[in-house]
């Protein structure tokens, strides 16, 4: 039973994740692979507020979401001047150099020794320590985040995020700054990144810079092309996927010995097989090039 | 009215050492349709590029509405009133026709991610306000019963006249029209001619500037020539005095 709430709790804190990088992946059409560097950003940045500051669960969080989105900021203004494989790669620069700033500075973070012992969050004195309850505290974010979210993705806003996607250049010929709707989009996604962030350190009570690796970009950005973008059901149906596809291998019943190994290679190859099949993702209409 | 047209003054644009637009001057004016006519390489689509802002001139200055334009990004050129139809069509290919048009239908600031939740009460009104423009339109350019399809699923002409259409919504006074008739059959060429017509004769405040190779297009519908030659205007003046002129049907007809 423990089992199967702490996969419902990932999963929903993967979600926020999904949700949030869909409206840049999705909507903008922009390949990013530092969606980690939010994830942990927002994780370090909670952790420090409650640890160092004393600061409660929710101002923590508010505050961290408010770093995180100035952190955006800075990272999406040069970022966002390039655009395909170079704005690939800029992200990419991006995840790298947080990583190296996350494992080196030791006396902000420890370093490679991490953050143990991070206090359960509490809220109006009530603490939430229990797996059910973890669970009900991540669920009550992630509806609250996909609301808006949705909301978001319907909005004219989502509409001319779309519209620079299929056509930057008729998109501009309309009026639309691509400069101010993609910094939007790229702040917006790293601030729900951050709520992630700060839910998962809290759950697990430890954090190292381990976690928000460019391994957990590539795996993010797997989730979304996987579910399919653009739309609100595929970050559902990727992250469903991606987390329990492992989980179930485990019960094949393969002998000890190549089990590992074995559920990595086939985990690949039903990668491999969706694309080839589905390069739009099982719940997608928009093929990301 | 004089001052209300688009006037552009010795502009200039050199790429690879190679003069391509050569100290043009013209004048666009309201309520008639101008075409600029030339052979291939002469610099026309390189104009238009340089008034939305694609390419920023060397030398020269663009106004409108008495402001200068010139160097500013296509956005803001946009958000001054200025629309262009691509050569090659661009319509949002994932979007419906529908969306197609709204997207042309929204302003700058109802486009910000904060619009909704400022707005919670009047959404339900803003939209169904926009839907009635975006359907307006849809039936001015014939489009109403295809609203539902994604854009990538029309034809060529069918997508030309989404293109129009999506410029005519967003308001723009001064329509830039790269070859609109070009790649498409007689049925579609006459269906776009009509709007075109249409968009003068009821709206004597639109400026409309059409690049075209089709000499029957540019006589049926055009008042007024610029002729362009090596990066240059070599003549302009009213459509029969231009195309009737000796030098020009040598160099661009070939008669």
């Amino acid at each position: 039973m423990n089992y199967i709430l702490h996969l419902l709790i990932m999963i929903g804190i993967y979600m926020i994740l999904s949700y949030g990088l869909n409206l840049v992946v999705g909507f903008g059409g922009l390949l990013s692979l530092c969606h980690a560097v939010f994830y942990g950003i927002g994780a370090y940045a909670c952790t420090l507020l409650m640890m160092k500051c004393g600061l409660p669960f929710l101002p923590a969080i508010l505050l961290t979401i408010l770093i995180t989105g100035i952190c955006a900021l800075i990272v999406g203004f040069p970022a966002l001047r390039f655009r395909g494989d170079s704005f690939v790669i800029v992200t990419l620069g991006f995840q790298m150099i947080v990583f190296t700033v996350l494992y080196n500075w030791v006396d902000l973070t420890r370093g490679p020794y991490g953050i143990p012992g991070i206090p359960r969050p509490v809220i109006a004195g009530y603490e939430f320590t229990t797996l059910p309850e973890y669970l009900i505290i991540v669920w009550t974010f992630l509806i609250l985040i996909a609301v808006v979210l949705f909301i978001i993705y319907k909005s004219p806003f989502g509409l001319a995020l779309k519209a620079l996607r299929d056509n930057e250049m008729a998109a501009e010929g309309l009026g639309k700054s691509p400069v101010h709707l993609f910094l939007y989009a790229f702040v917006i996604s790293g601030m729900t990144a951050s709520v992630a962030g700060g839910l998962y350190a809290t759950y697990v009570t430890y954090i190292d810079p381990t976690s928000f690796t460019l391994d957990e970009s590539i795996f993010l950005l797997t989730v979304l092309l996987v579910g399919g973008t653009g739309n609100r059901i595929g970050p559902f149906v990727g992250t469903v996927f991606m987390i329990l596809l492992p989980e179930a291998l485990r019960f094949l019943g393969m002998p000890d010995a190549v089990a590992a190994n074995a559920r990595q290679m086939i985990y690949g190859l039903t990668l491999i097989l969706l694309m080839f099949f589905r390069p739009q993702g099982i719940a997608g209409k928009y093929m990301v090039r | 009215m004089r001052t209300e047209g688009l006037k552009i003054k010795n502009l200039s644009k050199a790429m690879n050492g190679l003069k391509i637009v050569d100290r043009v001057t013209a004048t666009f004016l309201p309520g008639r349709i101008t075409a600029l006519v030339g052979p291939n390489g002469a610099g026309k689509t390189t104009l238009f590029h340089l008034i939305t802002g694609e390419l920023k001139p060397d030398m020269g200055e663009i106004f409108y509405r008495k402001k200068k334009i010139a160097g500013l990004p296509p956005y803001k050129v946009a958000r001054n009133g200025i629309g262009r139809l691509f050569q090659d069509v661009r319509v949002f290919e994932n979007l419906t026709v529908f969306e197609n048009v709204a997207s042309a239908c929204y302003s700058e600031r109802s486009e910000t991610p904060w619009f909704p939740f400022l707005h919670i009460k009047g959404l339900r009104s803003f939209n169904r306000d926009i839907a009635d423009r975006v359907m307006f339109w849809l039936e001015f350019g014939g489009l109403a019963d295809l609203k539902d399809t994604p854009a990538s699923s029309l034809s060529y002409g069918q997508q030309k006249i989404l293109a129009i259409t999506r410029i005519m919504a967003a308001g723009f006074s001064i329509l830039l029209l790269d070859e609109p008739t070009a790649g498409l059959n007689p049925v579609m060429i006459k269906r776009v001619l009509n709007i075109l017509k249409k968009i003068i004769k009821e709206d004597k405040s639109k400026t409309i500037v059409l690049v075209e190779h089709n000499m029957s297009v540019v006589t049926e519908v055009a008042d007024w020539v610029y002729f362009m030659n090596e990066g240059r205007i070599s003549f302009f003046g009213r459509t029969d005095h231009v195309l009737g002129d000796q030098e020009v049907r040598e160099i661009y007809l070939g008669l």
